[in-house]
Order: C-alpha cells, then sequence, then structure tokens
C-alpha cells in the first residue's frame, strides 16, 4: 500500500511529503507536550494553591494554538499532495492501459482496471488528509507521550512503553485476524455466488430438467454448506472483533493500578497520581480514533491495489513483465532495448508505412512463431512457420480453438509472440513502437467494438483525412449504403455506447468499412461466427475482392463464401498448419478442409424435417 | 446594496452568489396569473434544472424599496445554454413583495436571483402505482412540471384547493392517465376530507401547499390511509393570513420554499375544467382501507427477527453504559485517594474494575456469538425462500434483469441484511447510548462545562452545513461523473484491440474526458480545504481539552467546583464531540439494510406463476364448449397435442404483442413460426414453454391447461432448445443428465452418439466425467449439441426449438444440424423459424405479424396463396440480412 501510494506521488511533491511528515511528527510532539503539560496543571487544581495552575493553562494554551496552527498547514499540504495523487493516478492508470498487453485484460483484471479509474477518484484525494496523517499521529502519539512520561514517573512511562506496543499490536492483529475471517467467509461464499449466478444464468435449463425445487438444485446443496462454514468462520470472526476491546480495557486497568499502587506507596503525592490518570486515558485515546480509521484502510487498501494491479501488468514491448514494479507510472517506459520508433529506423519499409503511404503491399513473414497467453498455459500456437506473399488473400481454416484469430493478432501487433518473430518486409514488429506497428494494418474483428459517436465518425477513425470520394467508396465495399439509406439520419445516425444501436450485422458492416477505409497495407478479416446475415457475407467479400487498394490479405474464414475469394487456404488445428494450398489443391488431398468442405456444402442446403433422411 | 434582514446575512453567510436576471418577456397566462422570462447568462452554473426546480429571487419591498425580500419560485421553462428561464406568478392583493413586483415588471427590469437548496422531482427506479399530487394555484407550475415527467401510462390523482374561482383558468398540464378535483377551500381541513377513500397502496404523493392545508393533509395521509413517510413529499409553500408583504423578511422560514400567494378576492367565477369533480368536503367519508406500501416491505421482511433485535439492542445499550462505567470508577478511584482511603477500599474499587470490565467483554462477546448465529440461520433460510421464489417467477423475469442484478439480490442484499442484524443495530444503539450517557452524565456533574463543550460540535455542524449549501448539486454531478467514468471506462477498456489498431481520437477522447473528471473533483474539493480543516481542528480533543481546563481552572480557582468534578470532564469530555458526531454515522447502516430488505421482500412478493387448480383455469374461458371439449378430451389425453386457444399476450398492459392467436399442433408434427422480427414468434413459442403466462385464452397440451400443470409435470411434456446454451458447473455427464440425474450410464452415452457429441466427448480428457468449463472448453457448436443430447435424454414429446440454433457455430453447424434433425423426430415440434429455405419441408408454416396470425399452410400452399409469406420468400436475401440482433428467446 505504502509502496503504491508512493509511486503514485509526483517526483516534484517528494518536498512536500518530507515536510508533511515532519511537520505531523512536530505535532505530534506538540500535543504530547499539551498532554503532560496536564500533570502540573492538574496537580495544581487538586493542590492547595489551584491559581498555580494558570501559568500551566498558559503552556497549555499555548502548545493547543501551535497545535492547530501546524495542522492547519499539515492539511493545507494533505490536500495539495490528494489532489497531486488524484492527477497521477488517473493519468498513470490510463497511460498504462494503453500499453498493457491485450492478453491481460481477462474478465477479472478488466473489472479490476475498471474500478481503478472510475471508482479511485474522491479516495484518492482524501487519502492524506483522512487516513495518512490521523494514522500516523494514532501511532506515534501514545509513544510520544509514553516517553515524555519518563521524567515525571519512570515506573508509569516503563508501563505505558511496554503497554502501548501491545495494544497496537492488538489492535492490528484484531484486524488481521477480522480480515482473515472475512476472507474466509468470501471463499465460502463465492461457491455459492457462482452457483447462484448460475441458478439465475441458467434457469431455463434448470427448469425444464425439473431442477429448481431446492432440495433436488445445485444451489441448494451449496447452500447448506455455505451455512456450514459461515458457521465455522464464527469461531474467527467474534475473537478479532474483541481483541483490542479486552486489551485496551486491561491497559487501563494495569496503568491506573500501578497509579495506585505508586500513590500508596507514597512515591507520588495524590494531585499527581490524579493527574497521570488524566495523562493515561489520554494516552490510550488515539486507539479509539485508530478503531474509527479501520474502514477507511479496509477501502483505501482496495482502491491502491486496484491501481496497483493495472500498474504492474505486462505492457507491450517489455520483455520481463513484472520488472516495471519499482517506477513510477508516469515514468513507466517500454522497455528500452525492444523499443525503437519509427522516426529512428533506418530507411525501411516500416518508416514509410508509418507515415500513411501503402506504396505495396508488403510480404508478412511468420519465423518459428509460438505463443501462449501467460507463462503457465500451453501454446495457443506453436511453431508457425509461414510467409504470406505480397499483396496475396489467404484464409485461414480450422476447428474453433486451433489459433486462428491469434494469428491475426500477432500479425496485427496486438499481441506479441511467446517465440519467434513476426517480420513485415523483413522488420521485425517488435523493433517497431506501437504507433508504427498498428498503422500497418487494419482490421476488422470478430466481435466489432464501436464508439459512442455518430456512424460517420466511425468510419472515420480509420482515416481522418479521407476524402469523401473514398468514404463513399468504402461504404459501398462494406454494403453499408443499405443501412445509410434506412437508418434515420445516415452518416449522422449515432451507434450508441459500444455500437449497441445497431445490429451485430451493422457493427459488422461498419467495422468493415472502417477498416478499408484505412489506408494500411495489411488488411485482417476475422469473420463473424453467425450465419444468420448473408449481407455481411456479401460485404466481407466484396471488401477482399473489389477493394482496390494494394494489400496483404488475411483472413478467418468460416464460410465457403468468403473462402473463395483467397488465393491460399491454411487449415490450422491445435495451433498448427494442418494443410497449406490452394482449394482446388487441398480439396484434391482430400484432408481435414476437403472434409470441411463438405460439411459446409451439406450444412447450406440443410432443411428441418420432421422425419430426417439422414 | 438593499437591506436583506437576517434571511440575507444568512444566504450570504451559506456562500450564496447572486445572479443578475433582465426581465425579456411578460405573459398573462391567466387572470391574475403571470409568467415572466428572464435571462441570466450565470444562474445556470449555480442551479439545477428538472422538475420543481425554483429559484430565490430578492424583490424590493413595495413600502420601502431599500428593503429586499426572498421569494422562492418554481422554474416553469428553462434554457441552461442560452440562460433563459421562466416563473409564474399568482397575483393577489393585498399584493407582497413578489406579486407586486411581478405586477407591473416590464421587460428590462433586472431582479437577483440565487440557487440554493432547490430539489429536482425524480421517479424513483421503481415506479410506484400512482402518483396524487396535492397543491393549489402556487403549486400548480411545479405540479405541471412533475405531470410532465410522469410516465403516460402511470395514474395520477390531482387535488387542487381552490381559493378563487379563477385559479380554475390556470393552465394546467396534460397526462393522459390524470384525474383532476378542484377543492374550494373552506378551511384548513377542507381539501384534505375531499382526497378520495381508497385504496392507495404504493402510491407515491407530492404536496405542496398554504401551511394549515398541508397540516390536515398530512395527517388524512399518514393517519387514514397509511402512507408511509418515506413516499411523501410534502413542502408548505405559504400561510393563511400572514401578509407576506408586510413581513420584513426577518422571519427566517423553515420551509424549503415559499412561493407567495395570499388568497384574496379577486376574478369572477369561472367554470371549471372538464373532469373537474367538485367534492363536498362535509360528505361523510367512509373509513379509508389503510393500504400496503413496498416501502414497507422491508419491515416485513425482518419482523420475525424483531425480538430479537430488540433484545440485542437492549443488551448492546446495558454493554456500552459498562464499558463506560470504568471512566466513573476512575473518578471513584480519585476521589478515593483524595480522601486517603485505605488499601481495602482501593481494592474493592479494583475488583469491581475488574468485574465491570470482564463482564463487559464476555457480554458483548456473547453477543456477537448469538447474533451472528441466529443471522446465519436466517439468512440461510432468506436465500432458501428467495431461491423458491424464483424457481416459481415468469422465466422472462430473468431474462430482464439478468444474472448481476440477481446476484446483488440473493448474494449482495442477503449479506447486507446479515450486517443489518450482526452489527447495524449494535452499532446504531452503541452510538445513540454512548454520547447521550455521557452527555447527561457530564451535565449532570457540571452542566456550565459541558455546556461549553457544546460550542466546537455547534461549529462543526454550522460549517458542514455551510459546505453542504455551497456544494449544492455538486455531490450529485458526482455520482453521475462516478457513473459516467464507469461507462467510459468500461467502453475505454472493451474498445482497446479497437483503439491500438484505429487509434488516435477515442483514445485521446478518454483522456481528456479524465481530465474533466479530475478538474471537477478538484474544483469541488479544493474551496473545502479550510472548512474541512476548521472541523477536524475544532472537534479534536486537544479542543475540548483546552476548553474543559481552561474553564476548570477559573472555576476551580474562583472556588465555584470542586475539582473532583473536572475529572469525568477530563476523561470522557475530550472525545465527547467525536462521540455526538458518531451518532448519524451509526444510523447509517440501518437505512442500508433496511433498503436490501425492501429489495429481498419485493422479490419475495413478486407475482409468481402459480398451479391454477382445474376447475378455475375452465372457469376462467370464455368458452364454456371449449371446457367442455376440455373435459372430453381428458379422458382420451393426446400426448404431444399443442393447442393455443385465442391466445393473447401482453408485457405492458394495453401493448398487446399477442393477440388472438388459435394454433393446433397435432401430436409428432413440425410448425414453423415466421414473421419479421417484432412479430412474436419468439414470445408465442416462449408462451408454449411457460416463460409468461398468457394475459388471454389458454394453451394447452394433451388437452389440459398448462397452468394447471405442476411445474414438474409441464417439463416432463414440453422441453427446449434455445440459442443460449446453458450448462451448469459440473461434469459432461451430469449435464447431460440433468433432467434425468439418475439416468443410466448407456442412456447418456446413447443420447450424446444422438446428438452427435458423443465422440468428441471421448476425446476430453476424463471423457464423460470432465468437468465443463473448468477441465475443458467446448466451442458453441459442441455447447450446442451437448444441450441436444440433454434434450434427447430428457425425452419430452413437445418440443420447441429456435432454428438458429443450427447455424449459431459454423465450425460445427453440419454436426447441429443432424443433432436437431434426430432431435426433432417423433416429436410435436414448434420451431421459431429465421432462414425459410431451412423449413420449407415442414408441415405447417404459420406466419405471424404484429402477433397475430397472417398466414398458415405448407410451403407450397403459401408461395402459391401469393400472400405474406411469398413476399417474404421472394426477399429472404433481405429479411435473413436483418434477422435476428440477439439470441433472446423470449421477445
Amino acid at each position: 500500500m505504502i509502496r503504491t501510494f508512493l509511486a503514485l506521488m509526483p517526483a516534484d511533491r517528494r518536498g512536500a511529503m518530507g515536510l508533511h511528515l515532519a511537520l505531523t511528527v512536530v505535532s505530534v510532539i506538540l500535543r504530547a507536550l499539551g498532554t503532560v503539560v496536564l500533570v502540573p496543571l492538574v496537580a495544581a487544581l487538586f493542590g492547595p494553591e489551584p491559581a498555580e495552575a494558570w501559568p500551566w493553562l498558559g503552556l497549555l494554551a499555548l502548545a493547543t494554538a501551535a497545535g492547530w496552527a501546524i495542522d492547519a498547514v499539515i492539511s493545507r499540504i494533505g490536500m495539495d499532495l490528494g489532489f497531486a495523487l488524484l492527477d497521477s493516478a488517473q493519468h498513470g492508470v490510463t497511460d498504462r492501459l494503453s500499453r498493457i498487453r491485450l492478453s491481460w485484460f481477462t474478465p477479472a483484471n478488466t473489472a479490476t482496471a475498471r474500478q481503478a479509474i472510475a471508482a479511485t477518484g474522491p479516495d484518492l484525494v482524501g487519502i492524506v488528509v483522512y487516513l495518512l496523517t490521523p494514522l500516523l499521529s494514532g501511532i506515534l502519539l501514545p509513544i510520544t507521550i509514553a516517553i515524555a512520561l519518563i521524567p515525571i514517573s519512570g515506573p508509569l512511562a516503563l508501563a505505558a512503553l511496554i503497554g502501548v506496543p501491545i495494544l497496537l499490536a492488538a489492535f492490528f492483529g484484531g484486524a488481521r485476524i477480522g480480515r482473515h475471517a472475512d476472507r474466509v467467509a468470501a471463499e465460502t461464499n463465492s461457491a455459492l455466488t457462482e452457483r447462484v449466478v448460475e441458478f439465475a444464468r441458467t434457469q431455463q435449463a434448470l427448469r425444464a430438467s425439473r431442477r429448481t425445487e431446492t432440495e433436488r438444485s445445485l444451489v441448494g446443496t451449496a447452500l447448506s454448506r455455505q451455512h456450514g462454514a459461515a458457521i465455522r468462520v464464527l469461531l474467527l470472526q467474534v475473537p478479532g472483533q474483541v481483541l483490542f476491546g479486552i486489551a485496551s480495557q486491561l491497559a487501563l486497568l494495569v496503568l491506573a493500578g500501578t497509579t495506585a499502587y505508586l500513590t500508596v506507596t507514597g512515591t507520588i503525592s495524590v494531585p499527581e497520581a490524579i493527574a497521570l490518570i488524566v495523562v493515561i486515558i489520554r494516552c490510550l485515546e488515539p486507539f479509539t480514533s485508530l478503531a474509527g480509521l479501520s474502514a477507511a484502510i479496509e477501502s483505501t487498501t482496495g482502491v491502491l491495489r486496484n491501481i496497483r494491479t493495472v500498474l504492474d501488468a505486462p505492457t507491450v514491448g517489455t520483455a520481463a513483465p513484472t520488472d516495471s514494479t519499482d517506477r513510477a507510472p508516469a515514468q513507466i517506459q517500454p522497455h528500452p532495448q525492444a523499443q525503437l520508433h519509427a522516426q529512428d529506423l533506418p530507411r525501411t519499409q516500416g518508416q514509410s508505412r508509418a507515415q500513411g503511404s501503402a506504396a505495396s503491399a508488403p510480404a508478412i513473414t511468420l519465423t518459428e512463431v509460438a505463443f501462449r497467453y501467460d507463462p503457465d498455459s500451453p501454446d495457443v500456437v506453436a511453431g508457425l512457420d509461414l510467409e504470406f506473399a505480397p499483396g496475396t488473400t489467404t484464409a485461414i481454416v480450422g476447428p474453433s480453438g486451433s489459433g486462428k484469430s491469434t494469428i491475426l493478432s500477432l500479425i496485427a501487433g496486438l499481441q506479441e509472440p511467446s517465440a519467434g518473430r513476426v517480420l513485415v518486409d523483413g522488420v521485425d514488429l517488435a523493433v517497431l513502437d506501437a504507433t508504427a506497428r498498428h498503422t500497418l494494418t487494419g482490421v476488422v474483428f470478430q466481435h466489432p467494438y464501436l464508439f459512442d459517436g455518430s456512424l460517420r465518425a466511425n468510419v472515420l477513425a480509420g482515416h481522418p483525412e479521407a476524402t469523401e470520394q473514398r468514404i463513399d467508396d468504402v461504404a459501398r465495399l462494406a454494403r453499408l449504403d443499405e443501412l445509410l439509406a434506412r437508418i434515420p439520419g445516415g452518416w449522422d445516425a449515432e451507434v450508441g455506447e459500444g455500437g449497441t444501436a445497431l445490429s451485430g450485422g451493422e457493427r459488422q458492416r461498419v467495422s468493415i468499412a472502417r477498416a478499408l477505409l484505412k489506408p494500411a497495407p495489411i488488411l485482417l478479416v476475422d469473420e463473424a461466427t453467425s450465419a444468420l446475415d448473408t449481407e455481411n457475407e456479401t460485404a466481407i467479400v466484396t471488401a477482399l475482392t473489389d477493394d482496390p487498394t494494394p494489400r496483404t490479405r488475411i483472413l478467418v474464414a468460416h464460410r465457403l463464401g468468403s473462402i473463395r475469394t483467397a488465393d491460399r487456404v491454411i487449415f490450422l488445428a491445435e495451433g498448427r498448419v494442418i494443410e497449406d494450398g490452394t482449394i482446388d489443391e487441398l480439396r484434391a488431398a482430400d484432408g481435414r478442409f476437403a472434409h470441411f468442405w463438405r460439411e459446409q456444402d451439406a450444412a447450406s442446403g440443410w432443411k428441418l424435417r420432421a422425419h430426417p433422411s439422414a | 446594496m438593499a437591506k436583506r434582514g437576517f434571511n440575507g446575512a444568512i444566504m450570504s453567510a451559506f456562500g450564496l452568489r447572486d445572479h443578475e436576471a433582465e426581465v425579456i418577456d411578460v405573459e398573462h397566462l391567466a387572470p391574475n396569473f403571470v409568467r415572466v422570462r428572464m435571462t441570466s447568462p450565470t444562474v445556470f452554473t449555480d442551479a439545477e434544472v428538472g422538475p420543481t426546480a425554483w429559484l430565490r429571487f430578492w424583490f424590493p419591498d413595495p413600502d420601502d424599496p431599500d428593503f429586499e425580500h426572498q421569494r422562492g419560485y418554481t422554474i416553469t421553462e428553462a434554457d441552461p445554454e442560452a440562460g433563459t428561464f421562466a416563473v409564474d406568478f399568482v397575483l393577489h392583493e393585498p399584493a407582497g413583495p413578489a406579486s407586486a413586483w411581478a405586477e407591473s415588471v416590464t421587460p428590462g427590469t433586472r431582479v437577483e436571483v440565487a440557487s440554493m437548496g432547490s430539489t429536482v422531482f425524480t421517479l424513483p427506479d421503481e415506479l410506484p402505482a400512482g402518483y396524487l399530487l396535492i397543491g393549489d394555484s402556487a403549486s400548480i407550475p411545479a405540479i405541471n412540471s412533475i405531470l410532465e415527467a410522469t410516465p403516460a401510462d402511470l395514474p395520477v390523482e390531482v387535488y387542487l384547493e381552490e381559493h378563487e374561482p379563477s385559479d380554475r383558468l390556470i393552465p394546467l398540464s396534460r397526462h393522459p392517465r390524470m384525474n383532476l378535483h378542484w377543492v374550494p377551500r373552506r378551511g384548513d381541513s377542507s381539501l384534505a376530507a375531499a382526497i378520495e377513500s381508497r385504496d392507495w397502496s404504493d402510491w407515491r404523493v407530492w404536496t405542496a401547499l398554504e401551511s394549515g392545508s398541508l397540516k390536515a393533509i398530512r395527517a388524512r395521509l399518514k393517519d387514514d390511509f397509511g402512507f408511509p413517510k418515506s413516499e411523501i413529499t410534502a413542502r408548505a409553500y405559504w400561510y393563511e393570513g400572514r401578509a407576506f408583504g408586510k413581513m420584513r423578511g426577518e422571519k427566517k422560514d423553515d420551509t424549503p420554499a415559499e412561493a407567495a400567494a395570499e388568497s384574496t378576492s379577486g376574478a369572477e367565477p369561472s367554470p371549471a375544467s372538464a373532469n373537474a369533480s367538485p367534492t363536498s368536503p362535509n360528505a361523510e367519508t367512509p373509513a379509508a382501507p389503510k393500504g400496503s406500501w413496498r416501502a414497507n416491505a422491508g419491515g416485513r421482511l425482518i419482523a420475525p427477527l424483531k425480538a430479537t433485535l430488540w433484545i440485542a439492542g437492549i443488551l448492546q445499550a446495558i454493554v456500552t453504559l459498562v464499558e463506560l462505567a470504568p471512566y466513573v470508577l476512575l473518578v471513584e478511584l480519585s476521589r478515593q485517594l483524595l480522601t486517603g482511603a485505605d488499601s481495602a477500599t482501593l481494592w474493592a474499587t479494583g475488583i469491581w474494575a475488574v468485574v465491570l470490565m470482564g463482564s463487559g467483554v464476555v457480554l458483548s462477546a456473547a453477543l456477537l456469538f448469538w447474533l451472528h448465529f441466529v443471522d446465519a440461520r436466517f439468512e440461510r433460510d432468506l436465500r432458501r425462500r428467495l431461491l423458491t421464489t424464483m424457481a416459481r417467477l415468469p422465466l422472462g423475469w430473468f431474462v430482464d434483469r439478468g444474472s448481476g442484478r440477481i446476484k446483488q439480490l440473493v448474494q449482495d442484499d442477503t449479506l447486507a441484511l446479515h450486517y443489518l442484524v450482526t452489527h447495524a443495530v449494535s452499532d446504531a444503539v452503541q452510538a445513540v447510548v454512548a454520547p447521550v450517557a455521557v452527555l447527561i452524565y457530564l451535565f449532570v456533574v457540571d452542566w456550565r462545562i459541558a455546556l461549553a463543550l457544546l460550542v466546537p460540535v455547534l461549529v462543526y455542524i454550522v460549517t458542514m452545513y455551510i459546505m453542504i449549501i455551497q456544494s449544492g448539486t455538486k455531490p450529485k454531478q458526482a455520482l453521475t461523473w462516478a457513473e459516467q467514468m464507469n461507462v467510459e471506462a468500461g467502453s475505454y477498456l472493451a474498445g482497446q484491440p479497437v483503439i491500438r489498431v484505429f487509434g488516435g481520437a477515442s483514445a485521446s477522447r478518454f483522456r481528456s474526458r479524465i481530465d474533466e473528471y479530475v478538474r471537477f473533483l478538484t474544483d469541488w474539493q479544493r474551496p473545502f480545504t479550510t472548512s474541512k480543516t476548521v472541523m477536524d481542528l475544532v472537534n479534536r480533543p486537544a479542543t475540548y481539552l483546552l476548553i474543559i481546563t481552561a474553564l476548570g481552572t477559573w472555576l476551580t480557582v474562583s472556588g465555584s467546583i470542586d475539582p473532583i468534578d473536572l475529572l469525568p470532564f477530563l476523561f470522557l469530555g475530550t472525545t465527547f464531540g467525536a462521540r455526538l458526531l458518531g451518532i448519524g454515522y451509526g444510523l447509517s447502516g440501518l437505512s442500508t439494510g433496511l433498503l436490501a430488505a425492501r429489495r429481498i421482500q419485493n422479490t419475495l412478493d413478486e407475482e409468481r406463476l402459480e398451479v391454477v387448480e382445474r376447475h378455475r383455469a375452465q372457469v376462467d374461458e370464455k368458452d364454456t364448449a371449449a371446457s367442455a371439449r376440455d373435459a372430453s378430451r381428458d379422458s382420451h389425453p393426446a400426448p404431444g397435442l399443442v393447442e393455443f386457444d385465442d391466445v393473447g399476450f401482453a408485457y405492458r398492459p394495453g401493448v398487446p404483442v399477442i393477440d388472438g392467436v388459435s394454433l393446433r399442433l397435432e401430436p409428432g408434427t413440425v410448425t414453423a413460426l415466421v414473421g419479421p422480427s417484432g412479430s412474436g414468434k419468439s414470445t408465442l413459442a416462449a408462451l408454449l414453454a411457460r416463460f409468461h403466462d398468457v394475459t388471454e385464452g389458454a394453451v394447452r397440451i394433451g388437452g389440459r391447461d398448462i397452468r394447471t400443470l405442476p411445474g414438474d409435470e409441464l417439463y416432463t411434456q414440453v422441453g427446449f432448445v434455445f440459442q443460449d446454451i446453458q450448462l451448469v458447473q459440473g461434469t459432461v455427464a451430469e449435464n447431460i443428465a440433468l433432467a434425468v440425474p439418475d439416468a443410466s450410464e448407456d442412456a447418456v452415452i446413447d443420447a450424446a452418439r444422438q446428438a452427435q457429441i458423443h465422440d468428441r466427448i471421448l476425446r476430453l480428457p476424463d471423457g464423460y466425467d470432465t468437468v465443463i468449463g473448468t477441465e475443458a472448453a467446448l466451442s458453441g457448436g459442441e455447447r450446442q449439441r451437448l444441450a441436444i443430447a440433454r434434450a434427447i435424454l430428457a425425452d419430452t414429446p413437445i418440443l420447441v426449438l429456435d432454428e438458429a440454433t443450427a447455424f449459431a457455430d459454423p465450425e460445427s453447424e453440419h454436426l447441429v444440424q443432424q443433432a436437431l434433425g434426430r432431435l426433432a423426430t417423433g416429436r410435436t415440434v414448434l420451431v421459431i423459424a429465421h432462414r425459410l429455405h431451412t423449413i420449407t419441408d415442414v408441415d405447417r408454416i404459420v406466419v405471424l405479424d404484429h402477433g397475430r396470425v397472417a398466414e398458415s399452410g405448407t410451403h407450397d400452399d403459401l408461395i402459391a396463396a401469393g400472400g405474406r409469406y411469398r413476399r417474404l420468400w421472394d426477399a429472404r436475401e433481405i429479411t435473413s440480412a436483418t434477422a435476428p440482433r440477439t439470441q433472446g428467446a423470449t421477445r
């Protein structure tokens, strides 16, 4: 938590941090002074001459006023630091997100990242003022008071010096036990949660299977199990909640007892004893405020943990995923050796392409390429040696999970090979920076994502400077003209968040237009699996055949229509190339592809009958 | 600067900013009713616009132009972009400052205006059964804005108090389901008496009236009808008999808005608006039935725990007092030391302390244990009840909500209840009892010092209040920002691949949004640095200590206090402020828990799909002959026969999705439903699977109304396979045998074979014992075939099918098709068809249009008929392009 906090704090605020810390210590000393002054003050009040208390009261007033002044400064600095933290965290997280490896974006990580951006602002602003400052003084104050007691009453100071660490231990120990109990409870709950979500998600199936009655259902079993576990967790929860209470009451008892003993034995006078009891209570008081902070500690730790998770995520272009953890986000850079800006390249294709010219289509070469999502998981593709000749159209075919889309991601530079190299006209993609890499490719994603905005803005994202003529051309090629004629507002129609105002097929066609408009020398198309939209099929076929831009095209294909447009077919299974050749060659070879071809052919003529002939 | 009295002083203390507005137009909408349009370029930087939002105006005193009065008026028109707005004035005699100003105002006149404390009417997430709006001429502008914000299908009852016959000429907004009642005022209670005696269950009230009438209305609503407080929004807008014009603004009004509208004579009587119903205020009204409100549902849910919570509260109060006891004992100890007590007395005190502390600890631990234990049982039973209820809700309920909402209900809300039971009540009791006990103790010991201790608390509260006022709409905006950032972050994350490839604009847009958000938070919070510091400093122990010692020294020196009486203050007084201010925080847990309780109880109260007694279902039918047929068929049941008998269905009353559909599916035949999306084909199919209950007619299988069949019996007869494949966590075999858990291994394997999935299963790591999801990821087509295997094993005579299933996965389309063909064999099949060429061979095609059967027959018949089907067939390339947008099987 501290580590993340420090990493987020901009370098130019380090001085302010130091000042803040120093002033907090001064403030604590002043408060301790104010407490210790109580000894002569209270003693005087209980003594024969109460008026002797006046000078001490003056001193107390002075210490308190000085404390106010310093604390006002502390809180101003603290707020300042909070805003600096907010700014740096929000930007740090956003910057980092744009460079994180795509494979990192699992649903869980995506949810965390979302939290780290959207739900942390107010917490970050208050982190110094409402958490760090009170936490620090809450811990330091009792210790300082105990030390200040030494010249007044040695034995009592000793008791306090022993007692305070024990109390702190009890406080943090109790919180730890509580957290542990909560974690155990959360674990037992999560099994149930999964079943509950399943119960809701699969209600149709469960009902059709008559498995919804609690006695017969899976969720009912999970519920009974959770109940048993919850009772066991109780034995953990309650001690955590009462531990600190016991400790602080004991401390009060021991310290007051010691004072009484010292008085009875005549070591200290009665007025002194009373004054010391007052001081003891003041010494224990900060713990009350610490107890009040535990909820804030909990939530802030969560906030910082989310941010940490994002900041620690592996970025594109860094060799080792975790080597950036000690760097502040503002300073996090891709690995220096792996980083080479397009401008720094000698005259290569990469340079000219980075500037948007697409005079000729490039050759794409994969050598010994392997990819896995993380070091522990199995290879998705392995040992790929592929050569895509300039200007050709290649269809990649194969069963689901065979790694087809992965090849496209690797060429698009969205994923990086875990072994081997991807070369475009001889230039390794790994030496290009992200911008240069992405200039090379236009991609039609399988699940196209559109941004909230107009149709036009979404298509123009491919090439903001495109001419009207060109925009009209791609709209026609992508079969978007039909949609434009139908939809109210035409080009200016809003597509909604994520494109939800359009149907899946319409989104697909917008995304085809977007990719065609981009003057990239490589076009990668991941065909949608849904077969209901024939218009899309046509759009993909025309996009691949009628587009005049010289490009090297690679298509992940599911349908015969689009496969037919390809010069060459690669049949992929379990991450390896099984067959490779023209359609005719592969059909003649009568292997996996030929089988696939026949099945597809049969499927397209399928009819539902009550008494199938097959 | 005009004098603005105490009111003005308060306003400026709150940091209220005045904006200058210039009158641009004055329109007389009715006798004694004018609309004044104004422009102020800056006012909307402060003011929020929305129904019932209002502004504060400073009007000059008619007699003394040096003096200004503040009056609140509802915004009736607003264009924040242009900075223009309008407010309506009721003119009356004798005129108050506002009325006098409005009467003589001309374009070009300037007036100062400010926004503070205005509230905007918002519809709750859960709509009430209706809105009861009660007002008079002064609140008509606000009522109009509410009427415009209220959904057209929500009933609205409007009661207006008539002070002047001309009041009826004031224009009212229209609402299709509004009932308007004008009630001439005959005293404070005449309007209240006119409110119809009826069951107002789940209605909400908005009312703004003259203070006396309002008091009577409140009593009527609460005592006679049982309206819960949470369902009433009430304001006093003005006071009868107090001429505001004579008030010099010294009165700080405790009502949020005060639209001046004194009642006096004026215009002539005029005919009432069309549907006004003059109600006699003196009429004997029968006792109104007390309604029940969903808002109170939470209380019902935790009713069984009431006794437990009471006991817990009392025990907690005792524990809290016991925990304070050591401080009292310390005072006692000090006293004993001072009086030189012997060691036996000291020991006795020590033992007392140990006993008290020990029993406090034991008691609180026991209390915690007991509550947790009670709660664990309650929680389990509650979840069980919830799940059981859900199992009987229409399947459409789940489609509407999604698993996230349901998880919140079963998991998060029961957890919030857990907090309510185990902690919230104890926390609240502790938060209240401790400061109150300390307060009483300290006041008893010495009221002077105790009183002084309240000063910092007061400073704290005032500072906080000023901050809240200055924040204005910012907290609300902050919530909106947080929501927006959540959406935008989600979109930024989901769009990462696209952003990286197509980059540029979309990424920078998000960045600038982040900047704006950071700027918003900074602009909002930074000015409060000083206030927050003041709040912190004034309320810390050191401050209290200084007050106590200073006063204590003075009082001791002057001899008016025994120093021993200072000790309670030194022991307990320093944290007094923190304790007192903790009350609010301690109570907040209660409301969270009660809100959760309310959601849960409302789910438990949802209308379930009940199994109707057979004779009742028959009585429901219009056609007695049908029930006669029914009875006769009962003796010769034909399993697999499906009849839709004049079926109608509507998600919302008055908007039928299915309308008068009668169909007979002969056993063993295949019927295809065809039609453009929105034609109701999915809904009709869903009715057969009883996702919803028909609102008209009946669906019968084997001659029996499906509503008379218990769920278990229904689903032994009807099975369905939709695009959305639902597998549960478990092994492949468990999934196939979901409906027949005790099926033999051979039966499972046979079903898998027929569904073309057997070979694939054998290739899984553990064959049929492979756990789906964790050990093996199945492709879409494989999951579909698994679901088909499940349906084959369940072996229902009737099957509802979505043809799109066959095309959802191109990789194994062929196998899925074969499996589907096998599944359809020998059953009565109702298929939702998207691709016409796949259903050309079925026994019958039914073309639906707007929920009605347009045509039906075989493919050849329909082609020959040249009707709607023929047109669909000829245009099928185009229709298939606009095929279903979602795979939702029910709509």
